[in-house]
């Protein structure tokens, strides 16, 4: 029988074989992120390479069909779940996700940031960000609409192929950006657009492939950034932004650490190594978005022939989590009526 | 005679029929009843409210409208082609054209959306054609003829097949009489096909409409915008993004009512037997039409040739694309396209196999069971997959299961339990005819001579069974291999599936490999169901059902 004092005794050195056991059993950083990120092609691959070779751990992406679904999983598992951090929500669903309470404080100070907007966020880091833009096709549209007023105003055989705001991030940006420039009158102005409306996809990518690339209407609703992949990768200068007059809608994709994490340390480091080159050199060409830090040289050419807003538009997050049922629902009875 | 009793066959019991298929549409039962419950419990906002708002309303008549369409189309269409290749029991490609039938089922909608879009969108191929000739298309795709062209693309083959099958098994005999009295083509349709048909068309009409009823990416896609919204993309909406788990649960009631109280109608009619084809034609048995000559043989060339035209122009068009990459890539072996293709086999095959156990074990459940309500819970049961979205059934499957066991290392198992679930209403299809096929006398003299059990499975159903077992499993592993919806929900998308690749690449501008993908998924279902339908057609076992 051992007594209490043996036993106190050993208590340091089974502590000692513990800590020496984890030191040697390498710890595992879980990271739900979306394909885009962690597929072969995108920035994913590169980056976990990078950062297990400076952490002594294994990063492990846990990849969810969407910014939407990381943010289900993380609800519907709670405090239950097995991610230390997510990568890949958005400023459209960081109040909600925020409202959970299932996220950390990053308690860093972040590097110098080169975003177009003011960064002050206690939860949320920025990784990348970018405009939503109209991509039009050159080879079928040789003056495109120069701002939103003009498209909505636009004959109606002008085509275009939006997302829905309910399922898709670059939808739910054009609603607010239609929101931001027109205020009350946006169903009215839903109303106008309606009927340059080819059609209006679940998705991103099912409106970009099966459609737009398909040729079937000349314009699409994605990001201000969508040509750098063409010009840099498939070599074409085909595919070009509009660049509107008003403005344009700004998304900022953002990471933090889940609270119920016991790798809270790890995952802050990680967030720590997401600001630094090493991190954003990947974000250009394999995320197809602007870096969330200034490059210098390293960012490629052909982001400097992409066109420069001339205001960048967003809305408080407050005001997205007060009011976005609402404008959704505003946008449902416009569309549908 | 005292030893025959003692030493009855291996698995002999009644209990071996019995028990396993009431288990399973138990287990069946418990799991969509769990879902639909599982999101009811973290249901928290006013369902009253949510039934009157006119949104809801209005999606709910618009699924039922497009539905509705969407089954008159198909069968209208259908109806004109089957009687068509029965007239012409054999011409070059016939059988082609059958596969092809079979296969339209089983194309992942993502696919055959991008082959429609090619064929008949506002630069495809037809437009093109038209552009040539100084016409213009003369129709805008998207809307309700976009979502309807699909439907018919997919469900009037499904349909004409099931036709083709029914008209070919008229007795020869009736067929000689009619050709002696020299009918005309009206006069065979009122004497000879309407009889035959009018029993599968409830059913059919059923089937067709649930797929519709619950159609999802081409209604999202070709729908044109929320105006087209029906409930399964409501459901998904809810879930996915709005985390709605009321509306979700309300709107899969309602779909459950609907679907559910029609197929409940045709089970009362007792209508719904063999409805998928068995692949059991008949060649050249048959007597001569005499509506099959003249003119009419010209029409009936021309209605086949188009229908053909109609569905393999759209899988042309796949191919046409993605072939040139396939074989620049193909060499390579790093390629993310194997490991994908392996993973996607992994959870296909086993999900078609347990779909078949799963259905041959209701099927003598039922058989075994006297009329009532165990019976009639155990045949509806099958059909439940078919009219309960899967990521309903999914998601409450994870609440349910989640907090337990933790979702990673379960995940594709329970992929390919949902799977198998999912292809149960089409397997049942294929196999409840041929299970049923033995008539009650041989079964009488095999109870005489005691082949009974595994001596009865073994020596009269299998040779039955063996041809159609091979299609249900067609069926059951091209269902799961072009599944994205629950892998979606339960898979990890770093080792993807085939159509979880698909929509990887297409979400990163990786629009050639996408296509090379899609291509390849198409190939890969249309091997499944030649290397299959000729295991089943292996000379020897399989006399009995067409000789």
């Amino acid at each position: 029988m051992m007594n209490v004092r043996q036993m106190l005794r050993t208590a340091p050195i089974l502590l000692g074989l513990l800590a020496v056991h984890q030191a040697y059993a390498e710890p595992v950083l879980t990271v739900y992120t979306h394909p885009s990120f962690a597929a072969e092609w995108g920035p994913g691959p590169a980056i976990k390479e990078a950062f297990e070779e400076r952490c002594n751990c294994q990063l492990r992406f846990t990849v969810l069909d969407s910014g939407g679904a990381i943010l289900q999983r993380l609800r519907l598992e709670g405090a239950g779940t097995s991610a230390d951090l997510v990568l890949g929500l958005d400023t459209s669903t960081m109040e909600t996700a925020r409202a959970t309470g299932l996220l950390a404080q990053h308690e860093l100070s972040l590097p110098e940031l080169s975003l177009p907007v003011d960064w002050q966020d206690p939860v949320f880091v920025p990784y990348d960000w970018g405009y939503f833009a109209f991509v039009y096709d050159t080879e079928q549209i040789d003056n495109p609409p120069e701002s939103l007023e003009a498209l909505v105003n636009a004959p109606d055989d002008l085509k275009i192929i939006i997302q829905d705001p309910r399922t898709s991030t670059p939808g739910l940006g054009l609603l607010l950006w239609m929101k931001h420039v027109f205020g009350d009158q946006a169903d009215e102005r839903w109303q106008q657009l309606q009927g340059k409306i080819l059609t209006t996809t679940q998705s991103w990518s099912d409106g970009y492939f099966s459609l737009f690339m398909n040729g079937e209407a000349p314009m699409i609703l994605s990001y201000s950034t969508s040509p750098a992949y063409h010009m840099a990768v498939d070599k074409t200068d085909r595919y070009q932004a509009a660049p509107f007059e008003e403005g344009h809608y700004l998304q900022v994709e953002v990471a933090a650490v889940v609270n119920s994490s016991d790798q809270k340390a790890l995952a802050r480091a990680f967030l720590d190594f997401m600001l630094t080159p090493n991190f954003q050199r990947h974000i250009p060409l394999k995320n197809v978005m602007y870096p969330a830090i200034d490059l210098g040289d390293e960012l490629p050419d052909v982001f400097d022939r992409l066109i420069e807003p001339s205001r960048a538009l967003m809305f408080p997050p407050e005001a997205l989590r007060d009011h976005r049922q609402d404008w959704v629902n505003e946008w449902l009875d416009a569309m549908t009526r | 005679m005292h030893a025959a009793t003692h030493n009855s066959p291996p698995l002999a019991h009644r209990n071996w029929q019995l028990a396993p298929g009431l288990v399973f549409s138990g287990l069946i039962l418990l799991l969509t009843g769990g879902g639909l419950l599982a999101l009811f419990l973290r249901a928290d906002s006013d369902l009253a409210a949510l039934w009157q708002s006119a949104y809801l309303q209005g999606v709910i008549r618009f699924t039922v409208w497009q539905a509705t369409l969407s089954v008159l189309g198909s069968l209208l269409i259908a109806i004109p082609v089957a009687r068509a290749l029965v007239r012409h029991p054999s011409f070059p490609g016939r059988s082609g054209l059958l596969r092809l039938m079979e296969m339209s089922l089983v194309m992942p909608s993502i696919v055959a959306v991008s082959g429609l879009v090619a064929v008949y969108g506002r630069n495809g191929w037809l437009a093109e054609l038209l552009q040539w000739a100084g016409a213009e298309l003369p129709w805008n795709l998207y809307g309700l003829t976009g979502i309807l062209l699909a439907h018919i693309f997919f469900n009037a083959p499904l349909a004409a097949r099931i036709m083709v099958q029914t008209l070919e098994r008229v007795p020869a005999n009736q067929r000689r009489v009619a050709s002696q009295l020299g009918l005309g083509s009206w006069q065979l349709w009122r004497v000879l096909d309407w009889p035959a048909l009018r029993p599968v068309l409830p059913g059919l009409a059923a089937l067709v409409f649930s797929l519709c009823f619950t159609s999802f990416a081409i209604v999202v896609t070709l729908g044109g915008g929320p105006g087209a919204t029906t409930i399964e993309v409501a459901i998904y909406q809810a879930l996915r993004f709005e985390f709605d788990f009321n509306r979700a649960a309300l709107l899969a009631c309602v779909q459950l009512l609907i679907c559910g109280g029609l197929w409940w109608l045709v089970f009362r009619q007792n209508r719904h037997q063999a409805m998928l084809p068995d692949q059991s034609l008949s060649v050249g048995a048959h007597a001569r039409r005499p509506d099959s000559t003249g003119w009419r043989r010209s029409a009936d060339q021309a209605l086949i040739g188009l229908f053909a035209l109609f569905l393999a122009l759209p899988v042309l068009a796949i191919a046409w694309r993605g072939i040139p990459w396939l074989a620049g890539e193909l060499v390579d072996s790093e390629l993310a396209l194997w490991g994908a293709t392996l993973r996607s086999l992994a959870i296909a095959l086993p999900a078609g196999m347990l779909a078949v156990v799963l259905t041959l074990a209701l099927l003598a459940a039922t058989n075994a069971l006297k009329p009532g309500l165990p019976r009639s819970l155990a045949s509806v049961s099958g059909y439940l997959p078919l009219i309960v979205p899967p990521i309903v059934l999914g998601t409450g499957l994870f609440l349910l299961i989640q907090p337990r066991l933790g979702i990673q290392d379960y995940g594709l198992a329970v992929v390919a339990l949902i799977n198998s679930l999912m292809a149960l209403p089409f397997t049942l299809q294929v196999l409840r005819g041929p299970f049923q096929a033995n008539s009650g006398s041989t079964l009488r003299i095999a109870d005489q001579l005691d082949i009974r059990g595994w001596y009865r499975w073994r020596w009269l159903q299998w040779p039955r069974l063996k041809r159609p077992v091979t299609l249900a499993l067609g069926y059951g592993t091209t269902l799961s291999l072009g599944d994205f919806g629950v892998i979606a929900l339960f898979g990890s998308p770093a080792q993807p599936t085939l159509p979880m690749l698909l929509h990887q690449q297409l979400g990163s501008y990786q629009i050639a490999p996408a296509t090379g993908t899609a291509c390849w998924l198409l190939g890969l279902i249309t091997a499944i169901f030649v290397l299959l339908s000729r295991l089943g057609r292996t000379p020897g076992t399989s006399g009995v059902n067409h000789a």
